[in-house]
């Protein structure tokens, strides 16, 4: 099992696509089984036996999960019984726990994963390539596929994965390569090298850390949640679902799989202060997304009031919210965040586009928007030949980082911020930790929903945990431990998270509404 | 800034990359289809190029111009977000009949008389695009499916309305029912080129300065932004603030207001009085050269002209002898190459873009490495 | 800098525009050439469908052809564009004039404004026109009394029912197809006013399939036959043929239309049950202008084809409706009386 570290836009996504077939080598040569091979796409990438189990998964949503392990690759075992036996044959042999017959669009993360991995398996592969599995994980779930992936490894399997959880890699990986700006910087095995030097070697400098203990926290409010509650079947976006053909999906085919009205964000309240970073932590799928529209203004819900800075927003649509200081760093950056085929500036405008420097009146003002993205490049160090290239030639973390410029630079008085260092490399996550700090100590508040459980722990001033859209718990970070988290976001706890062993509310609420 | 120059130039590059390798594609495949039905390959290609020499050939293909862009513009409004209008086509005739009849009812001195019938054209283009554009919001009903139903609907209605009960008139022994004539009042003045090549409509320049319009409000303004933006991505639009309801709505509107101005070309300068000879098809000629010319202004005036060009030329390649057909299977496989080699092109851009985006940040490694051993 | 560009480039595309037009390009036209002649022949332009429409079309091809064997040119036929404008129309005729043809005819009223304004322009060519009244010092009018041979079939149809119900199917409600419906109306209820008329038009303009979609006259006439008609007269065209198809393998008895579809190679699976077809001299009018401006002595003003001189009528090829003396009969007074001008038949419905 080998390990590819490296920061964003160092190349590890180039190098994989390479190996895949993606990309032609301008030089260099690759070898599989000890002989030199020219790889012309992904077909021929297959063919020898290498597989890629991609960051944002390739599965069609609306077919089961046969169909998608089949599709494109009809002639292996044909679509019928003989694909069903050989799916349940791989999923026994390395315990993926795959069910053929469920639609893919009720699957969860993980569970989509594991198809992914099984698609590649069906076609033959013997080398296996993950492009950051674990940026989409929780604990437990991340615990679980590292098992899957030993299995594969036992069965004489070869797996590389990129990651950027220095931890994960050093526990799992039998040797790690760390590439820097397109080139390998060091060859090394996980009993030679301590975490922080593993990072070190990535960033090539001195490693940051998230942790922030002065509290600016203020007793002025700035965001009050109070009993939002969102049921399902009241979600308002009846134009979600309709594509660039305009077809509209049947609103059953999404509804009839959860009981009805069940509540997708129940009864939460809560208040953020001027200056406090509010974490939330749970598992994805249990209200974080509700949450999140219902604050910026996508979902009306059903009840309940949300007030910023003192006024009451909540019949507001997103842009007077938006225009009222409401920042947001959005969980899934290429659906909520960017426009992949538009040239860096005009992303800059997006969600911006009434306010300055990007339009005087109702006319854009193309030159000022301009500079203003030459300067979110240079002082988030947007890794970019120019402005005009497209969102979607840059890599995810540069993405990532103008997003964060964007918004940093409308000083938000709110700022939402879903995952706002996934997928980033070591380096870029401490600029953007940095810039959270800074505008929270000049008021900002930070509604900060995020999966890695150091990242909410470290920069929170004060911790939730999301279950089954109710708030659950809550936590002090500065004595809360992940495993403690972790435990409380499976529902396992409830209530103050003290000690580990002091969990009084502990087995309640454990059959509630859970996929 | 250099950089920023340097992309901008290949964008534009790969922006008429696309074109000129469909229509070369187009011209092969073209000679082929000659060469099988036994023509010679080369002369009806001669035949339609010396046919543009001809003064009233131009003023005829500069006059269908009008009419093609304005049409195309109209589709370009909804497919600019991802909006199919397939109605551009009853809307323009619908607007067509009205203006006609408004237009045949009403006297006004010149310009007013001109204005109201185009007012006319606009209000109801717009109203029969909106209805799409409202079952759309309301409903969630496919604007695709809706707007060829509208289709249908706007034939008949027109059919009943220029019935002789209603608003038709028809002449003395003739077969043919028409509206009426509009007064010379409501004429829109054109340019006379010659009393043989007759005269360039005046509304050649109104179809050009709508072009402006559209290219200003859709790159310039706020509103042309959030427009792009909901094409490009729905959702990312929808939390960057953009309404999008209101953005169907208004963009259905639009679009149906440049489709009723379609039909004032021809209604203003050519026939004064909508008949059953009004053209057809308008709308979906429309379509495809909204594709050809990628929804950009200029791209689609040149593919309108183009398209107008062909029109003309099959009917000279008709009166050489050549079946007219031949200029039609030349559009449709211009069509087709488009598609396929704007695809291509796309995806050798994007390519060739991350290619440039990694090349520069392996110079600027090394250069750092540099200077740091230094 | 890049919006200057982009102004630029825009603004150069529309004065090239203009350019083309007013700047370069000499006329296509000389004007009047008075060159012509009889020697390049006649011209023909079609309506849309063409040449092969089985119809309307293809009835004055027919009388081209047999004037071309007959003087020995080449002549020259074109087709129109689907969503093409009155100003190509007028492009289209002003070419053949300009290139020598004479005379000029034009199928269809479509062609009325092209024939009128182009006429003027060449004051020397011979001008026909089908089906419209466009006046013009140059211009032969070739109209038809379609309502009087509609009548007859009427008067047949009423004779022949027995249900008491007969049907017509009218291919595109226009106001010539209207014609069709008036006389034929007119006919069965002066014969037999109880008899009931079943009336369908298969599309509206501008949608023309209705001349030109068999499956469309096939259920329309299927309808009718479940109402109870037994006798179908369509004027439909293309359309047409399902009609003649549903009603033939119905056992009822259809009436053709335009020329003489017993006769008609493709329909000769049915024609038992065609009872009679009500033409339309199509081919002989188109052949008579262009011998009259052979002969020097052109033919111009309206030239009416009706009962009177057989330019239109009911074929009398079926056998079965030859035996049938009394229907035969009945036409033929109902013909006489139209000819001495006893019956005026109603172009409107």
């Amino acid at each position: 099992m080998h390990a590819i570290v490296g920061e964003n836009g160092a190349g590890k996504s180039t190098l994989m696509k390479t190996l895949y077939g993606m990309h032609k080598p301008d030089e260099g040569t690759i070898a599989v089984d000890g002989e030199t091979v020219d790889i012309a796409g992904p077909a021929d990438a297959i063919a020898r036996g290498i597989g890629m189990v991609h960051q944002h998964f390739m599965l069609a949503d609306n077919l089961t999960v046969l169909e998608n392990v089949t599709l494109g690759a009809e002639k292996l075992y044909g679509i019928g019984g003989r694909a069903r036996k050989k799916i349940m044959e791989i999923s026994a042999a390395y315990s993926l726990g795959v069910r053929p017959d469920v639609l893919v669009e009720d699957l969860g993360v993980a569970d989509r994963q594991r198809v992914e991995i099984l698609k590649v398996l069906y076609r033959g592969a013997r080398t296996l390539i993950l492009d950051e599995p674990t940026a989409v994980l929780v604990p437990q779930e991340v615990d679980a596929l590292f098992h899957n992936l030993r299995e594969l490894k036992s069965e004489g399997l070869t797996v590389i994965f990129i990651s950027h959880k220095l931890g994960e890699v050093l526990s799992v990986a039998d040797d790690i390569t760390v590439i820097r700006r397109g080139t390998t910087v060091a060859s090394v095995t996980p009993g030679e090298v301590t975490r922080k030097q593993l990072a070190e070697l990535m960033v090539g400098s001195e490693l940051p850390t998230p942790e922030t203990r002065e509290s600016t926290v203020t007793d002025q409010p700035m965001l009050q949640l109070e009993h939002l509650t969102l049921a399902e079947g009241g979600v308002s976006a009846p134009l979600a679902h309709t594509g660039a053909g305009g077809t509209t999906l049947p609103e059953s085919a999404t509804t009839e799989t959860v009981a009805a009205g069940r509540k997708l964000l129940d009864d939460i309240s809560f208040t953020i202060h001027k200056g406090e970073v509010l974490g939330i932590a749970g598992v994805e799928g249990n209200g974080q997304t509700e949450l999140i529209d219902a604050i910026i203004g996508m979902h009306t819900p059903d009840s309940g009031t949300i007030r910023l800075d003192g006024t009451d927003v909540s019949s507001w649509p997103v842009r007077r919210r938006r225009e009222a200081g409401l920042g947001y760093i959005p969980e899934d950056r290429h659906r909520h965040g960017i426009l992949l085929d538009s040239p860096l500036w005009e992303n800059r405008i997006l969600g911006h586009v009434t306010e300055p420097p990007n339009s005087r009146g109702f006319r854009l003002d193309i030159k000022a928007a301009r500079a203003d993205t030459e300067r979110i490049v240079e002082e988030y160090d947007v890794r970019t030949p120019g402005i005009d290239v497209t969102a979607a030639s840059l890599s995810g973390g540069n993405q990532q980082k103008l997003i964060v410029g964007r918004e940093m630079s409308h000083h938000p008085k709110l700022l939402i911020a879903a995952h706002p260092t996934r997928g980033v490399d070591v380096g870029a996550q401490a600029q953007i930790w940095d810039q959270i700090r800074e505008a929270r100590r000049e008021g900002m508040a930070v509604l900060l929903i995020s999966a890695d459980l150091d990242e909410l722990i470290g920069l929170s001033d004060t911790l939730r945990v999301i279950f089954g859209g109710k708030l659950v718990a809550d936590a002090d970070p500065a004595t809360v431990t992940p495993e403690e988290l972790g435990t409380a976001m499976t529902g396992a706890a409830s209530g103050h998270l003290e000690t580990p062993d002091d969990a009084p509310g502990a087995g309640a609420d454990t059959e509630d509404g859970r996929r | 800034m250099k950089n920023a120059f340097k992309f901008d130039r290949e964008r534009l590059l790969l922006g008429i990359a696309g074109p000129v390798l469909a229509l070369a594609v187009a011209f092969a495949l073209s000679v082929l289809v000659l060469v099988a039905s036994g023509l010679d390959p080369i002369e009806p290609f001669q035949i339609m190029f010396s046919s543009l020499q001809e003064q009233d050939v131009q003023v005829l293909i500069v006059n269908q111009w009008a009419t093609y862009y304005l049409a195309a513009l109209a589709v370009a409004v909804g497919f600019r977000m991802n909006l199919f209008n397939i109605g551009v086509d009853g809307q323009y005739r619908l607007a067509a009949v009205l203006a006609a009849i408004v237009g045949v009812k009403v006297s006004a001195p010149g310009p007013l008389h001109i204005l109201i019938i185009i007012l006319t054209a606009i209000v109801v283009g717009s109203i029969w695009a909106g209805v799409a554009g409202v079952l759309k919001t309301a409903r969630g009903v496919s604007e695709v499916v809706s707007t060829i139903m509208l289709n249908a609907i706007a034939g008949n209605l027109i059919a009943w309305m220029v019935l002789k009960d209603q608003f038709g008139e028809q002449a003395e022994g003739s077969n043919d029912l028409t509206t009426g004539l509009i007064d010379e009042s409501g004429w829109f003045p054109g340019i006379k080129v010659s009393d043989f090549a007759g005269e360039i409509y005046g509304f050649v320049f109104i179809a050009a300065a709508v072009g402006v319009v559209y290219w200003y409000v859709l790159s310039r303004t706020r509103f042309g932004f959030d427009l792009r933006a909901s094409g490009a991505s729905e959702s990312a639009a929808a939390a960057s603030g953009v309404d999008a309801k209101r953005m169907v709505l208004v963009s259905m509107l639009i679009s149906g207001a440049v489709a009723g101005l379609a039909g004032m070309p021809e209604l203003l300068g050519g026939t004064h009085t909508y008949s059953s000879n009004f053209p057809v098809g308008v709308g979906f000629t429309g379509i495809t050269i909204a594709l050809l010319g990628r929804n950009n202004p200029i791209g689609v005036a040149f593919a309108a002209l183009l398209i107008a060009f062909l029109d003309k030329a099959s009917s000279q390649l008709n009166l050489e002898g050549y079946p007219a057909e031949i200029a039609k299977i030349m559009q449709g496989l211009i069509v087709l190459s488009v598609v396929i080699s704007y695809e291509q092109v796309r995806r050798y851009g994007q390519r060739r873009q991350q290619h440039r985006v990694g090349e520069e940040l392996a110079a600027q490694a090394k250069k750092n490495r540099k200077e740091v051993s230094a | 800098m890049r919006r200057l560009t982009q102004m630029a480039v825009a603004s150069i595309a529309t004065a090239a525009l203009a350019f083309t037009v007013t700047g370069c390009g000499d006329d296509s036209g000389d004007g009047d050439s008075g060159k012509g002649g009889a020697d390049k022949g006649a011209a023909l332009a079609y309506d849309i469908g063409g040449r092969g429409d089985l119809s309307f079309n293809d009835a004055a091809a027919a009388g081209f052809d047999q004037a071309k064997k007959e003087f020995g040119w080449e002549g020259m036929e074109v087709e129109p564009n689907e969503g093409e404008t009155d100003a190509d129309k007028i492009q289209r005729l002003t070419d053949l004039a300009k290139k020598g043809y004479n005379p000029v005819i034009a199928v269809g009223f479509v062609y009325s404004k092209a024939v009128g304004e182009v006429s003027k322009k060449f004051p020397k060519t011979n001008f026909g026109i089908i089906d419209d009244p466009v006046e013009g010092k140059n211009i032969a009018n070739l109209v038809f009394n379609e309502e009087q041979a509609s009548y007859l079939a009427g008067v047949a149809a009423a004779k022949v029912t027995k249900s008491k119900t007969v049907g017509f199917i009218g291919g595109v409600e226009t106001p010539l197809i209207k014609k069709f419906e008036a006389g034929y109306v007119q006919g069965v209820k002066d014969t037999d006013s109880s008899v009931k008329v079943e009336v369908k038009y298969l599309t509206q303009p501008p949608d023309f399939s209705g001349f030109a979609d068999p499956a469309k006259g096939k259920s329309a006439a299927e309808g009718q036959l479940d109402a109870g008609a037994d006798v179908i007269y369509h004027a439909a065209g293309g359309a047409g043929n399902g009609a003649i198809e549903a009603a033939a393998t119905a056992g009822k008895w259809a009436i053709g239309v335009d020329s003489d579809q017993y006769n008609a190679p493709t329909l000769a699976k049915f024609k038992d049950k065609i009872l009679a077809s009500a033409t339309k001299n199509a081919t002989g009018a188109v052949y008579n202008l262009i011998k009259s401006v052979h002969d020097k002595k052109p033919q111009s003003g309206e030239q009416r084809y009706g009962l009177k001189g057989d330019g239109v009528g009911l074929t009398e090829s079926n056998p079965a409706y030859t035996a049938m003396t009394d229907v035969v009969e009945a036409v033929n007074a109902a013909k006489a009386k139209i000819v001495s001008g006893e019956i005026t038949v109603k172009t409107e419905p």
